[in-house]
């Protein structure tokens, strides 16, 4: 086998690994909600069990995002990666991170760009990303998306590979539904040209119908999130929406298992009275993406101020049911699920408020005490609406507090200082 | 380095650099004209020509504090959009009818949300920029231009007719060659126009009202043919980067010794580069093609890299290029990632390249200097 296309699967494998030890460790210890997450723990496995294959066996592989219609890729069983998550590998932090910010530091590339973004420019450059034999970038929500996928596409690792990206306009409007599902297609023709593989709309109905009962378990799972106390801690509410968004999230049936436990579950509690986090005070609204170090801050929190994290802009992502009963309605349900209802997409490809409705409504439905931003150091469209942001709580009469962090580097800004900061918020605030 | 031209339409287009209201748009609203503001090289500036408005492009000249604007946006965010936004708190731009903001960046996006909620200019408008090239994009654009056209109709009680597009796509397309004609004396072994009055004169043609613009430009090509030329600098430089429209800027470059002779900048090059194409049956799709296809892009339109930096070796071939400045706003994604990806084509090139990080404001002018005085003399400058 090539050595470049060997090294490409180096991490592939150590995460594989990872997520073998996962789940045995969650075999061996059912109890509790372990048995929950065990078929999201193989999923990843098999995901990437996938991505090795078809690097050694020659198979189309994409590289590709949640936000490109996953659905597509799955009737026409093209697997995709996705490869910005490599830092997080599947929901972890990944091990080798440390050195590969120090190493990071040595790129032409000013340090004032998304981390996770130039992370992922670095793995193409020391060669550990899986080589694809198509690339359909992300251009939204933010420039820096764009601005990575136009270097990496010209990198000299990855230049020549075939490249589509839908375009996404700026509205959510009919027009710009119609626009986009337009674009979805010509993503498929450019799909089938380079895979051989042929989308038959059969199957894609198949699937969509099955991420339709996926959906709406989702929406079903955090209507139960808005119960007092909150059924389940944070780590339900972010990571593993996250695993199952980057890991294939076009019509799996695990997926749609993992959903119908945690509803179960969360009724059992809601019932019993048994949350997951026993002593709950402070209802905060998380309102940007899980940090890496968030393990090292969320338990913290719990613990320290009572603080349940009941919703977050990951966990949040209310997915239209899409209408199957012809081939452009299933285009134009795609164009929508794909253009206006992912987490953070929804929020930060359009105007302000697509942020502003999100946190009033957020904080109404789920009876939060409290809304934090982190203000991840990459997010310069969230950056400029945090006056916006603070603005809208002061109306609904909530708390706001803004940090300052940067979501993969715990050297921006230090653990001690984000738990000082939230320390004095609580205490200013009366919370706690 | 000094002028080698004594030339009164130079010197006015100098002083609107320098400021933002200007004596040619006290006029104009004194005629009963209005003004409407905008954001980007992007903007068909056509479409408010042709609805009988003088179109300007917002900058921050002068700014220097960005006290109200901080309520707004944060430390992370791109300067120039911080100290505009202060001028337009502040009042700067109380002479505008109306503002138009694409969605081009990150941050100039946001202050479309702002500008609506905190300042009471009548006319405040968003279009949706495709950030590819393809026909698509065009078609979508065109609708664009074509909803900005009905919602400036409705405003300012105008009519937008083919004929007046038409009209207005023929204007500007002079000043684009008005200006490639100032472009072509740079060429010269011995230019007799410095990079910082060539900006000034670019940045002149966004600040006033275009058929004065063109007469004044066309003055000044004349009185160019016959001044003395630079003989006397270290290197010829191009600079390549995003938003940059002070000639200071340029001054300190040029102060060192090395000679701006060529660009590609949002107030240089890529304004003007390219015509929209005349005669076409649909204006509006010739409008749209130029904005979205055919004008010279920035690194925030996908996939066309390659032929952004074929334009930039272009430039160094033809202008004969020593060595290339590429200057970039702190906080601007795109042009971070392009700064990685055209640096190794620099490597292959082997042409000298000096990237430098900076703030809207001449803050950093000592460092400045010393890294072009560095630069020159790395590359063996006379």
């Amino acid at each position: 086998m090539d050595k470049d296309l060997e090294k490409g699967l180096e991490r592939v494998y150590e995460d594989v690994a990872t997520y073998e030890g996962i789940v045995q460790m969650l075999e061996e210890n059912p109890s509790d909600m372990n048995h929950i997450h065990l078929p999201l723990a193989k999923n990843v496995i098999r995901q990437h069990q996938r991505t090795i294959d078809c690097v050694m066996n020659g198979k189309p592989l994409a590289a590709s995002y949640f936000t490109n219609a996953p659905e597509i890729f799955t009737a026409m069983d093209i697997h995709w990666y996705h490869a910005i998550a490599q830092a997080f590998a599947g929901g972890i932090e990944n091990p080798h991170m440390m050195d590969d910010l120090e190493a990071l530091s040595d790129m032409p590339i000013a340090s004032d760009v998304c981390t996770l973004l130039r992370l992922t420019l670095f793995y193409l450059d020391a060669g550990v990303l899986p080589k694809p034999t198509m690339i359909v970038p992300l251009i939204e929500p933010c420039d820096g998306v764009l601005g990575l996928h136009e270097a990496v596409r010209n990198h000299k690792a990855w230049r020549g590979i075939p490249f589509f990206t839908p375009d996404p306009p700026y509205y959510d409007d009919e027009r710009s539904i119609d626009y986009f599902a337009d674009e979805l297609e010509r993503m498929v023709e450019f799909l089938e040209k380079h895979s051989g593989q042929k989308l038959d709309m059969n199957r894609l109905r198949e699937v969509v119908e099955m991420t339709n009962k996926q959906y709406a378990l989702w929406v079903e799972y955090n209507e139960l999130r808005r119960a007092v106390p909150c059924p389940h801690g944070h780590i339900l509410a972010m990571a593993c929406f996250g695993l199952v968004q980057t890991e294939g999230s076009g019509g799996y049936p695990e997926h749609i298992q993992w959903y119908q436990d945690m509803i179960v579950d969360a009724e059992k509690r809601i019932k019993e009275n048994n949350p997951e986090v026993p002593t709950q005070k402070i209802r905060i609204l998380w309102f940007d993406v899980q940090p890496i170090w968030f393990n090292d801050l969320a338990p913290w929190m719990e613990q320290e101020w009572g603080v349940i994290v009941v919703m977050c802009m990951f966990g949040y992502a209310p997915y239209t049911q899409i209408d199957t009963s012809s081939d452009r309605s299933i285009f134009k349900g795609l164009a929508k699920r794909n253009l206006i209802d992912p987490p953070m997409v929804r929020q930060a490809r359009g105007i302000a408020d697509n942020f502003l409705h999100d946190i009033e409504g957020l904080v109404e439905d789920y009876k939060i005490d409290c809304v934090i931003v982190p203000g991840h150091m990459g997010h310069k469209d969230g950056s400029a609406s945090i006056s916006l942001m603070r603005e809208t709580c002061r109306g609904i009469d909530v708390p706001f507090l803004y940090i300052g962090v940067d979501q993969f580097d715990r050297r921006y800004t230090t653990i001690d200082e984000i738990k000082d900061k939230i320390s004095t918020f609580f205490t200013a605030m009366g919370l706690g | 380095m000094d002028s080698k031209i004594d030339s009164s339409v130079l010197k006015e287009f100098s002083e609107i650099a320098r400021m933002l209201a200007n004596p040619t748009i006290d006029d104009w609203k004194k005629q009963g004209g209005n003004v409407i503001g905008y954001y980007c090289t992007s903007m068909p500036v056509e479409i408010l020509t042709a609805a009988g408005c003088l179109p300007f492009r917002i900058r921050g000249t002068g700014s220097t504090d960005t006290d109200f604007s901080d309520a707004c946006f944060s430390s992370i965010n791109c300067s120039f959009v911080r100290h505009s936004f202060n001028v337009a708190l502040s009042g700067g731009f109380d002479f505008l009818d109306g503002i138009i903001v694409l969605n081009n960046c990150d941050n100039v996006r946001r202050v479309y949300d702002h500008w609506r909620r905190r300042l009471k200019t009548p006319f405040v408008q968003i279009m949706s920029l495709p950030r590819k090239t393809e026909e698509a994009q065009v078609v979508w654009f065109r609708d664009e231009i074509s909803n900005l056209i009905k919602a400036l109709e409705e405003q300012f009680k105008v009519n937008i007719t083919d004929e007046k597009l038409s009209d207005a796509i023929k204007h500007h397309n002079t000043t684009r060659r008005l200006q490639r004609d100032l472009y072509e004396f740079r060429k010269m072994d011995d230019p007799p126009i410095t990079g910082a009055e060539t900006l000034a004169t670019t940045v002149a043609s966004t600040a006033m009202p275009g058929e004065l613009y063109n007469q004044k430009l066309t003055t000044l090509l004349n009185e160019l043919k016959s001044a003395k030329g630079h003989k006397e600098y270290r290197a010829r430089l191009m600079v390549l980067g995003g938003e940059l429209e002070n000639p200071a800027f340029m001054e300190v470059i040029e102060g060192q010794g090395g000679l701006i002779v060529t660009d590609s900048l949002c107030f240089g090059t890529r304004m003007f580069w390219r015509e929209i194409e005349e005669g076409e049956d649909d204006p509006l799709t010739a409008i749209s093609r130029f904005y979205i296809s055919e004008r010279p892009s920035c690194p925030r339109v996908f996939g066309k890299y390659e032929d952004r930096s074929g334009f930039v070796k272009n430039m160094i071939k033809d202008f004969k290029v020593d060595g290339v400045i590429l200057e970039r706003l702190t906080f601007c994604d795109p042009w971070g990632f392009e700064q990685f990806t055209i640096k190794n084509e620099f490597d292959d090139w082997n042409i000298p390249l000096l990237m430098i990080d900076r703030d809207y404001t001449l803050s950093g002018v000592g460092q400045l200097k010393t890294r072009v005085q560095a630069f020159l003399e790395a590359m063996g400058g006379k």
